[in-house]
């Protein structure tokens, strides 16, 4: 047996190490979804009106519409009456302060390393936290008050700061975007509130972790940030969930704003449960991402470090329409087992001297699967605008495969655009070179794989590139140990 | 003895390169390999060191009396095998200072020696730049991504005094160096000369032993030894040719 | 469908108008039936494309609503004399030349060399005599219906060289394809059909050309075989230089054995609107092949390659380099795909594809693909899209030389690289002195 074949058995045979299920009391509503389901929701998240109109104007525009077809992942057809599309835990449903929270719940958090409390908490960050469908404690809330930034639920925005919201949300992506998308439009159940005042660089890094518990439920959240003009804002959300036989969907839409000068920094760990060694269970993680740089100078920066779910279906992107705005998307995905990956981004550049950069790092093992897919536009009004591109492969074992797919399309002669691809395994003598030195072969794949993926770990938020380091690690045990 | 070789012979891809090779190498002793080019010099190196590739198919390789044949790369560096390799490999992102930690925290631990922390390291590799004349900056870069080809000999030549062999085995590291560059890598390798540490180097040209004496000088030929002496029978290769061995011209 | 009323701009209508033109009670044992009949059930089978299929989300294919399209099944056009062609003739024309007229063999316009053992030079319609047997079983083998085009070809297929070179046979010289279209009082859509095929060591040069007489409007759907036997070489230079209100369409098809070599060098220079599909499957390990094109879009042109290298087996090696040049309201769409099999182990694949934009209104889509499913295998693509670069062009200023000039001189170099590609030398300087010509046009 070659080596590489020993490595992804080993890999393979990995087993996930957030599969715990929370005991806790949940309120879930039965499966289904119709417009009543959508008016439950929203009552129960005492939503004002326009909130519901939104909901159900999204609905209806879903039933006519079809899931996409086009990407390379494969999956049954999912049958969208059998979700549950609201779970919360029952107790106290409104949250004043942690020492409310179900102690269950914080040892929940805790086994996954969140700082909830704010005494444990890493220095500087704060943390949002959503569970199923609500968001149950966010720390370090007066810190934030203080700086005049607005960091909350997405559902308490929607009572607390109902004229922000309603000017931001589906802003960026509108509800008839695509099939999930809209479908998030109607059922959101809960999700992040950013809101940074003009000038203010905010004081902490922001925080949120995902985890879906319950079971047969879906987990539809919602982010929403908006940088005015001049401020800074970096933002991690981590995502995990249990071990489940069934596939669970998690349809996100996150929607970013930046004003003129302003800079939005997200990150992503996601590690949602990736399914058994059969390629059975797992998420489902089909999520729209997209950043607009409104504003001249602004910057708007995706990482993502993605090596949990079943599938990943995401395009993190950023429309550049300010002058001299930045866009940037550094992706580190991993599939191995019988995870895919269907990845990439779009940056649409509209305005003067516009740039973006992406750099995807691609690492598929066992009979993971993975596509690379992007998007670069340079309009015709995109005069001296400019697009790097780096997109990697690396390939372990001989069941795997892996697709770099990019659209390139420009309208301006003076716009310039670069785009690079390779696909390759870890060489032999590389291998051996680092096994001469001492190194044992596991250790000489961790440190070449992790030598392929610096420049993404570079761009994380320090707080948080070791925590990827060590998720990749432990993703690649078994190639390691 | 420290490495025992008998009648070793060695196939790549079907094709006998080593054709019943014998080498005995004691302690201390630096012994110098010559020949011409395809003469199987560079596998005997890589054989050695435990590159894949190679179907060692008769014959005997003892270290300190432990056959190497079934070790890993890995195993064979820490009970003290070094290859200088003749042409360095690149590792695109992998930091030069950690892959050298990591290389003799490695070893250490191998050996059952507590590893050393990163002040301890940090003190430690310092030295050992200085010995081969090395620029501190070239730590902070990918392992030899973009270094010259003096810089990735002297980054080799530096592992070397790093890891601290018991066995060096420098496959051609004369290649390609000026004669400064060539200087700075010799007096490494002789400062690195102690009774307990042996070499081999592994060369094409008499030229390295102008500066790096050896005890013993062997010819390969055909995938043998043809003839060993002393460092006087370098001098006669210089004048005569590998021609004058075999009867016939260089086969370079 | 079966209406002399129904518009001809529905590709259903050309294939129908077409089949009631064609020669009456074509018998069913005609070797060229059974091609025929599986083109029909592809038409019939077939939607006409549309920016939804992937293949064709950059092509736009509006002009079949702009033209009623007369299909043209009866030959031969022997209108023309030698000196008519004149200017469409190479500096050195090659020994063996073969010249079809609206898709039809010209016999006048043809010149043969005497017989090199081994090789056969004969024509779909029988017009060099009757067709051996070798290269009956071989039409059709090839070719993938891989959209309504291909099949409205095998439908309608007009004439078209066939070209067989039997194990070990060798040609000195090349052997030209030159098809020469003219304008008619209501455009014409023509079906050219070629089949080469080599076998076990042969070895052969042959250059492709598609030529329009004037500035008519018409539309050549033309698909090409190419069959390569182990062992065996095959140099294909082509050159598009239609007209410019023409319509091109061609679907190059090759599967390549064991250890043989195959160079292709594009030039696609002419048309309002040009599409190249190259489809090369590698069917034999050790198989090397060598693909470059130069896509040229002046004002108004809209210029497409498609291109599909499939590595099936191990150990081939492929080179792909693809530029485009693009002045006024041109476009070029490249879209290049490599395919890796689970099996393909040890390939070697390196694409390439780079665009030169000149002017504002110019517009270009790339799609350089990698689909992989073998571990131990090198591939890579890169593309850029830019306009000429600033410093050297102020160095050739700096010298003196005016700015268009500089440009033209830059963008000479540019498709240099892809015509030095070319073995015949006729044929590198033509293609040197077109693409200067309409870069001057566009100018």
């Amino acid at each position: 047996m070659s080596s590489t074949t020993k490595q992804v058995d080993a890999l393979v045979e990995r087993g996930y190490e957030h599969g715990f299920v929370t005991d806790i009391e949940t309120d879930v509503i039965a499966p289904g979804l119709d417009e009543d389901v959508i008016r439950f929701i929203s009552q129960r998240k005492q939503e004002p009106e326009w909130v519901l109109e939104y909901r159900l104007k999204a609905f209806r525009h879903w039933l006519g519409m079809t899931p996409p077809e086009w990407s390379s992942v494969h999956h049954p057809q999912i049958d969208f009456q059998t979700i549950s599309y609201f779970a919360a835990p029952k107790k106290k449903p409104v949250l004043e302060s942690l020492d409310q929270v179900d102690p269950e719940l914080l040892r929940t958090y805790e086994k996954l390393g969140i700082p909830l409390e704010e005494q444990k908490a890493l220095s500087g960050v704060a943390v949002d936290a959503v569970f199923d469908s609500v968001s149950v404690a966010t720390t370090f809330r007066k810190n934030l008050a203080d700086a005049g930034v607005i960091f909350c639920s997405i559902s308490e925005a929607a009572r607390e700061h109902p004229a922000l919201l309603r000017e931001y949300l589906g802003s960026v992506v509108p509800h008839t975007d695509n099939f999930y998308a809209a479908l998030n439009a109607a059922v959101f159940t809960d999700g992040t509130f950013v809101y940074i005042p003009k000038g203010v660089r905010c004081p902490m890094e922001l925080s949120t972790y995902f985890r879906i518990n319950a079971q047969n439920t879906g987990q539809f959240e919602r982010t929403l940030i908006v940088a005015e003009e001049g401020s800074h804002v970096s933002y991690l959300e981590g995502c995990t969930a249990p071990q489940r036989d069934e596939n669970q969907l998690h349809a996100a839409v996150v929607e970013l704003v930046a004003m003129q000068d302003a800079q939005i920094k997200y990150s992503t760990v996601q590690n949602w449960y990736p399914g058994d060694a059969q390629g059975k269970g797992g998420i489902y993680n089909f999520v729209t991402k997209r950043g607009d740089c409104r504003g001249a100078r602004s910057k708007i920066s995706w990482t993502q470090v993605e090596t949990g779910s079943a599938i990943t279906w995401k395009y993190p992107s950023c429309l550049l329409r300010g002058d001299d705005s930045v866009g940037e998307f550094y992706s580190v995905a991993v599939t191995k087992g019988h995870q895919q990956a269907d990845t990439g981004t779009k940056m649409i550049h509209l305005g003067r001297n516009t740039r973006s950069t992406i750099v995807s790092k691609g690492i598929s093992a066992g009979d993971g699967q993975q596509a690379y897919r992007g998007l670069v536009r340079m309009a015709q009004r995109a005069e001296n605008a400019r697009n790097h591109t780096q997109c990697d492969s690396l390939l372990i074992g001989d069941r795997c495969a892996a697709h770099t797919f990019p659209y390139i399309e420009v309208k301006n002669p003076t716009a310039k655009v670069e785009h690079e691809a390779t696909t390759s395994k870890i060489g032999d003598d590389q291998l051996f070179y680092c096994r001469s030195r001492g190194l044992s072969e596991e250790d000489a794949v961790s440190l070449i794989v992790n030598g392929f993926c610096k420049e993404i770990f570079n761009e994380l938020p320090m707080e948080f590139a070791v925590e990827a380091q060590k998720l990749l690690a432990i993703s690649l045990e078994g190639a390691v140990g | 003895m420290m490495l025992s070789i008998k009648n070793l012979k060695a196939e790549v891809e079907g094709k006998e390169i080593l054709k019943g090779l014998d080498l005995q190498v004691g302690a201390g002793e630096v012994h110098a390999i010559m020949g011409p080019n395809g003469s199987g010099k560079s596998t005997l190196a890589h054989i050695l060191a435990g590159r894949d590739g190679y179907a060692v198919t008769a014959g005997e390789v003892l270290f300190n009396g432990e056959s190497l044949i079934e070790l890993a790369p890995e195993e064979r560096a820490s009970r003290g095998i070094f290859l200088a390799f003749q042409y360095p490999v690149e590792l695109p992102g992998v930091n030069n200072t950690h892959f050298l930690k990591e290389a003799l925290n490695a070893q250490r631990k191998a050996r059952g020696e507590p590893e050393l922390d990163s002040v301890a390291f940090l003190k430690l590799i310092r030295e050992k730049l200085a010995m081969v004349s090395m620029q501190p900056e070239l730590l902070k870069r990918p392992v030899n991504a973009g270094f010259s080809g003096g810089e990735k000999k002297r980054n080799e030549i530096l592992q070397m005094a790093l890891l601290e062999p018991k066995l060096a085995i420098l496959d051609e590291t004369d290649s390609g160096l000026d004669i400064d560059a060539l200087k700075t890598v010799s007096d490494g390798v002789n400062a690195l000369r102690s009774p307990d540490r042996s070499v081999i180097l592994v060369t094409h040209y008499q030229r390295l032993l102008d500066y790096i004496q050896p005890d013993f000088v062997h010819v390969l030929a055909g995938g043998k030894i043809v003839r060993s002496g002393d460092k006087g029978l370098a001098k006669e290769l210089e004048a005569k040719g590998y021609g004058w061995l075999s009867g016939q011209d260089e086969a370079a | 469908m079966n209406s002399d009323t129904q518009t001809q701009h529905d590709l259903q209508g050309i294939l129908h108008l077409g089949q009631k033109r064609m020669a009456t009670g074509m018998p069913d044992t005609d070797w060229q039936s059974v091609t025929r009949q599986r083109g029909t059930a592809g038409v019939a089978a077939m939607a006409r494309p549309d920016r939804k299929q992937e293949a064709w989300r950059y092509t736009p294919l509006g002009f079949l609503d702009q033209a009623e399209y007369q299909p043209i099944v009866e030959g031969p056009f022997d209108a023309l004399q030698l000196s008519d062609i004149e200017d469409l003739m190479l500096a050195e024309p090659p020994a063996i030349r073969l010249v079809f007229v609206n898709g039809y063999l010209a016999s006048g316009l043809c010149s043969m060399a005497k017989a090199t053992s081994g090789v056969v030079l004969s024509s779909l319609a029988g017009g060099l005599g009757e067709v051996p047997a070798a290269l009956r079983q071989q039409l059709d083998a090839i070719a993938e219906h891989n959209h309504v085009f291909a099949a409205l070809n095998s439908a309608l297929m007009s004439d078209g060289a066939l070209i067989h070179l039997a194990a070990g046979a060798r040609l000195d010289g090349p052997i030209e394809i030159l098809h020469v279209s003219v304008g008619l009082e209501q455009p014409g859509i023509c079906h050219p059909r070629h089949l080469i095929v080599l076998e076990d060591g042969a070895r052969a040069e042959v250059i492709e050309r598609y030529c329009g007489l004037g500035d008519g409007t018409y539309f050549t759907n033309a698909l090409i075989e190419v069959s390569l036997g182990s062992d065996s070489e095959l140099l294909h230079q082509r050159m598009q230089e239609e007209s410019v209100h023409a319509q091109h369409l061609s679907d190059l098809q090759v599967r390549l054995g064991a250890r043989s070599r195959y160079q292709l060098t594009l030039a696609a220079l002419g048309g309002a609107w040009s599409r190249n599909d190259v489809r090369v499957t590698f069917g034999g390990e050790g198989a090397t092949a060598q693909l470059d094109g130069l896509m040229l879009a002046g004002d108004r042109q809209f210029n497409d390659v498609h291109l599909v290298v499939r590595h099936e087996v191990p150990n081939c090696t492929s080179r792909e380099t693809f530029k485009g040049i693009l002045d006024g309201s041109g476009r070029v769409v490249f879209d290049g795909h490599i395919v890796v099999s689970r099996d393909a182990q040890k390939t070697d694949a390196v694409l390439s594809n780079r665009n030169l934009m000149l002017a504002r209104s110019a517009e270009v889509d790339t799609k350089p693909q990698l689909e992989i499913y073998a571990d131990d295998v090198k591939c890579s693509h890169g593309t850029t899209v830019g306009e000429l670069d600033p410093d050297m062009l102020f160095y050739l200023r700096s010298r003196g030389i005016p700015e268009h000039q500089a440009k033209q001189l830059l963008c000479q170099g540019f498709a240099q690289e892809v015509f030095d590609g070319m073995a015949n030398p006729a044929l590198r300087a033509r293609a040197g002195k077109l693409l200067a010509a309409r870069l001057l046009e566009s100018a």
